[in-house]
């Protein structure tokens, strides 16, 4: 019933976003303004083996050829104060699905922001994270291509915000401009693992984003680390392995760890946006302290070309992780039951996957778009990181087909 | 095809009395700004580095809603579409990374603002530049 009135209600929706003017502001210096955005949307995938969503913060996603709202809708709202030409207050509040499976408002950005000049800007409260290229959100559809961010590279990546501040520095440099950025917080998120909720909150993160723009171009750098301060719940093989007083069973839990254990995060990225063509890519390379983890590498090519008011687009994405042997040294049969944990919490850490990505953006008007998009997921049986509840029957493939209306107000 | 030639003729014919006005960016004259590259009004406009060879912050004036002339300006210069246009703010509005261009209702309210403010743009005909003004930069239409 639900997905029914949900698809009825996307071309309705479509029009009445379409009558109201974006952006219609006096011709002094707004002080205050308020505005949104969304995407309604329904997706399905057709492996009924396992269910694929839009990052790790989604408890669920969908599978089995059902159509679902789930992982794409999404409503905000944003209220901006210039309370002086230098210091603005921002504040952001987004319903979409969260990690306890509600659709609860949270407070994504709250910060003030001060630009003493057009070269520095400082911001402090809760903040964006600074991973896509283009923004630092990756919930507002209406601004990018995509139905969304490519789940191979974006999907582990699931910090929205930190409490914390950053500075920008932004210089002319040859023919181009070369923007600087370190930032430094606290996470305050949790997120959904298979196990239950894993609060990542109090994580101290830090980081720095070089961006070279120059025309068309743009070429960026990002480095960014997490160290966690809690752990996830291994129970009951963690536990077993220090009961055990062996040695090294006990280094195999310890392994498992993730308090105080470091992630890092490196990536590269160009774009190249001019006329009707966009082109963009990025790499990144993900490694762990913790060995609950895999490392990884990931990637994503996407290039569209504007026909009218129809923008069809092509991409492909990859999710690779190289695997860290970890055993417990237990001899079996005795110990078999607990080394077969082990390896199942080490199995459920690997991501080998390519993605081909084939859609079509429509720009409705000036503040809606209807995108359409299909995905075809080629991977691996062993690639069960980047799904959700995979079966013993999953085979690492899946298509997914989206239909989305993406609007700003 | 042959239709399609007549279809690409006609349009050309209905351009043609736009492709004849010119469109000039300019600025207030206590600015100390005399020429700017495209490539600065592009960083100015969209918001990349607002700030003047001579030091002032520079402070670019759009039109409000989706006109004839703010069509042209964005087509003349990045080759961008009102909505590209749009998806671009809505990327930068809900980041809180930077602000959208001040909004004037028409061309006389853009000209009157520029003329007030020293760090001011606006986007015009060529023809509407008047002594208020100092044009910078042609679009070269």
């Amino acid at each position: 019933m639900y997905r029914k009135t949900l698809m009825t209600m996307l071309p309705l929706l479509a029009a009445l976003s379409c009558a109201n003017s974006w952006a219609a502001e006096p011709d002094e210096i707004p002080t205050f303004s308020l505005r949104g955005f969304g995407t309604l949307g329904v997706a399905r995938s057709a492996s009924d083996q396992a269910e694929f969503a839009r990052d790790f913060s989604q408890p669920h996603g969908i599978k089995g050829g059902q159509w679902s709202g789930r992982i794409d809708s999404v409503l905000g709202l944003q209220a901006n104060w210039q309370a002086t030409p230098q210091v603005e207050l921002v504040g952001q509040l987004v319903s979409r699905y969260r990690y306890d499976e509600s659709r609860d408002p949270e407070v994504m950005w709250a910060f003030a922001k001060w630009e003493p000049d057009a070269r520095v800007a400082l911001r402090a409260g809760r903040i964006g994270s600074d991973f896509m290229m283009l923004a630092d959100s990756r919930l507002v559809g209406y601004s990018y291509l995509p139905v969304r961010p490519s789940a191979d590279f974006f999907g582990p990546l699931f910090f929205s915000h930190f409490d914390g501040a950053d500075a920008s520095l932004t210089l002319p440099l040859g023919s181009g401009l070369l923007r600087s950025k370190l930032f430094a917080g606290a996470t305050s998120e949790k997120t959904s693992i298979k196990s239950g909720i894993w609060d990542t909150s109090g994580s101290p993160v830090r980081g720095l984003v070089l961006d070279y723009l120059t025309g068309p171009w743009q070429f960026r750098v990002n480095s960014a680390s997490v160290r966690f301060s809690h752990d996830m719940n291994f129970a009951p093989v963690t536990d077993l392995l220090r009961m055990t007083g062996v040695p090294s069973a006990i280094a195999a839990a310890d392994q498992l760890k993730l308090a105080d254990k470091t992630t890092r995060y490196h990536a590269l990225g160009v774009l190249y946006d001019a006329g009707p063509v966009q082109v963009q890519g990025m790499l990144n390379t993900i490694s762990n302290e913790t060995q609950a983890f895999q490392n990884s590498r990931a990637g994503y090519l996407l290039a569209g070309y504007r026909l009218g008011t129809v923008m069809p687009y092509v991409g492909v994405s990859w999710w690779k992780s190289k695997l860290r042997p970890l055993a417990t040294g237990l001899p079996n049969p005795l110990f078999a039951e607990l080394n077969q944990g082990l390896d199942t919490i080490m199995a459920a850490g690997v991501a080998d996957q390519t993605t081909y990505t084939l859609g079509a953006r429509w720009n409705l008007c000036t503040n809606t778009a209807i995108k359409l998009q299909w995905d075809a997921v080629r991977g691996s049986a062993a690639s069960k990181l980047p799904v959700i509840n995979a079966q013993p029957d999953w085979n690492g493939r899946t298509n997914v087909i989206s239909a989305v209306v993406d609007f700003v107000f | 095809m042959a239709l399609r030639k007549l279809f690409c003729f006609l349009c050309l014919m209905l351009l043609a009395p736009l492709a004849a006005a010119d469109l000039v960016v300019v600025v207030n004259p206590k600015s100390g700004i005399e020429r700017l590259s495209q490539e600065e009004v592009i960083n100015i406009y969209l918001g990349r580095y607002r700030r003047l060879v001579s030091g002032i912050a520079a402070e670019p004036i759009d039109l409000m809603g989706d006109n004839e002339l703010k069509t042209r300006f964005y087509r003349r210069l990045v080759g961008k579409t009102l909505a590209e246009i749009n998806a671009y703010w809505a990327r930068l509005i809900f980041s809180g990374r930077t602000r959208p261009p001040h909004l004037a209702e028409n061309v006389e309210s853009a000209l009157h603002y520029v003329a007030a403010h020293p760090g001011a743009l606006a986007y015009v005909e060529r023809s509407q530049a008047d002594m208020r003004v100092r044009v910078v930069y042609d679009l070269g239409e």
